[in-house]
This record gives C-alpha cells, sequence and structure tokens, in this order.
C-alpha cells in the first residue's frame, strides 16, 4: 500500500510530458469530429440514393380531362411513398414544365387531374418528376 | 498606499515568467482555432463534395434558339454551380441557370448547332466535380 502511495505521490509530483498527451488528445478530438462528420453523411447520402434506387413511379394513361385539362393515371410501384413535384409535357414545338405537389403511398393508384394543363394535340410526351430525382414517362404518338 | 503601489511597480521580479506563461497561452488559442478552423472547412468541403445530386429533367434540342436547353434540378444537400458544359467531348458555351440552390431548379442553355436526328453526348460538370452525362437524340 505504501508503495503504490510513494509510486501515486511520484506520479502527481512529475510534470514531464503532459503537454505531449494534451496536444495528442486535442488532436484526437479533431480527428474524430472530422472523420465522425464524413461518415455520418456519408451514410445520410447513401441513404438517400438506396430510398432513389428503390423508388418505381409509373405513368400508366394519359388522356383528355373536361373540355381542356389532362388527367393523368399514376402508379407507385415502388416499396416507399413518393412526393411528385413536377410534371411536363413535351411536344414537337414546346417542352413545359408545371409544379405538382401530389403524395402517393407504396402501391398506390391514383388520377390526377390538371384543368391548368392544356391537352396536347398530335404527338407527346408526358412526365412526372419526383422530390428524390426519378422521372416516369409516357409517349403517346 | 502609495508607498506600497510604488513598491509594487519598482518589483520586477516574476515578470518573465508570468509573460512566458502568458505567451504559451495566446500561442497555444491561436494554434488551436487555427486547427479548429480547418477542421470545419475541410468537413464542409467535403460535406458539400458528396452532397451534390443532380438531375437532368428535361432535354429541348430547341429549333427557335438554334441551342440544347438542359432543365436540371437539384435533388442533393448542397448548392451546385456549372463549372462546364460538354456536347461531344467540345467545351462549350452556356448561360441560363448555372447555380442551383438546393430543390431549386431551371434551364441551361447549351450554345450549339445541333443537326436532326444525330445522337449527341452531352456532360456537364459542377465545380464540386459531379458529371451528370448522358447521350440526347435530336428529334
Amino acid at each position: 500500500m505504501q508503495a503504490i502511495t510513494k509510486h501515486l505521490r511520484q506520479f502527481k509530483g512529475r510534470k514531464r510530458g503532459i503537454s505531449t498527451v494534451i496536444v495528442v488528445m486535442l488532436s484526437l478530438v479533431l480527428i474524430t469530429i472530422i472523420v465522425g462528420n464524413v461518415v455520418l453523411w456519408s451514410y445520410q447520402m447513401n441513404q438517400l440514393d438506396i430510398d432513389r434506387m428503390h423508388e418505381n413511379v409509373v405513368i400508366k394513361d394519359v388522356e383528355k380531362h373536361a373540355s381542356f385539362g389532362t388527367r393523368m393515371h399514376i402508379e407507385n410501384a415502388g416499396p416507399l411513398s413518393l412526393h411528385i413535384v413536377a410534371v411536363w409535357i413535351s411536344t414537337s414545338t414546346t417542352h413545359q414544365r408545371y409544379d405538382a405537389d401530389l403524395f402517393l403511398n407504396s402501391g398506390e393508384s391514383v388520377t390526377y387531374d390538371r384543368d391548368d394543363i392544356e391537352f396536347p394535340k398530335g404527338a407527346f410526351l408526358a412526365k412526372v418528376v419526383t422530390e428524390r430525382g426519378n422521372i416516369a414517362i409516357f409517349s403517346e404518338n | 498606499m502609495k508607498k506600497i503601489d510604488k513598491r509594487f511597480l519598482r518589483n520586477k521580479r516574476a515578470i518573465t515568467p508570468v509573460l512566458s506563461h502568458l505567451l504559451l497561452t495566446v500561442v497555444a488559442v491561436a494554434i488551436m482555432s487555427l486547427a479548429t478552423s480547418a477542421t470545419f472547412i475541410i468537413t464542409t468541403n467535403v460535406r458539400e463534395t458528396m452532397g451534390e445530386r443532380v438531375i437532368v429533367e428535361d432535354v429541348w434540342f430547341n429549333s427557335a434558339t438554334g441551342t440544347i436547353d438542359v432543365y436540371m434540378s437539384n435533388v442533393g444537400k448542397a448548392n451546385i454551380q456549372v463549372s462546364n458544359v460538354y456536347v461531344e467531348h467540345g467545351s462549350q458555351s452556356f448561360n441560363g441557370q448555372s447555380s442551383l440552390e438546393v430543390n431549386k431548379h431551371g434551364w441551361l442553355r447549351i450554345a450549339y448547332s445541333w443537326v436532326s436526328g444525330e445522337s449527341y453526348y452531352i456532360d456537364i460538370v459542377t465545380k464540386g466535380g459531379t458529371h451528370i452525362a448522358s447521350y440526347y437524340k435530336a428529334p
């Protein structure tokens, strides 16, 4: 017991090498912050990419709605719910983007009516864009 | 009281150790501030580069303007800035929305004389080094 107390006293009395230990500890803290930040961010971005890959949206049909508008039959065939943020109608003379705000649960099919989108005459391409960045295309010749 | 003050001012003993400790503290604090700033800058740069996700919503071979109009959308977690556009591996001039904040979108107009029926390899490069490249066929 006395020997231990003696060693402890000696240890407490010594001041050599303390600054080195402090520098190493502070450096370790900084390295941990950098690595932790990068790893967490990488994990978040990977999750975003995985979710995007699993998303599957399909336009079943596009038809005229009432006298002017456009009706779209959209299906979420993926395992995740999705958010449609834009609708595109492209013809040979114009490419028009319309903002949209439509949520679809997994496996859900909806009829999406837009009175402000003029149903195009002749051949056209209809697209819907999801918030995660996937695009579904429907072509009418 | 004045006598004590004078004596204190005249007494120069132990001033050097105090000054050296003070200087050491200032240097240590400065170095740690530098290290912390460097950490912040490094992590911010890495996060910005890793967080870039851009999609091309639409490509319009515009016969009215004679340009290739690309509609881009920023679906990532960092702002992007287009630095270069290549069509058929050649650098092209562009205008329009070259900077996009998160969840923003807009047209990028590429000056290129395209020919109907031809396919073009369009490569858009951001400042963070992300490439959005694909083949598109002119109608």
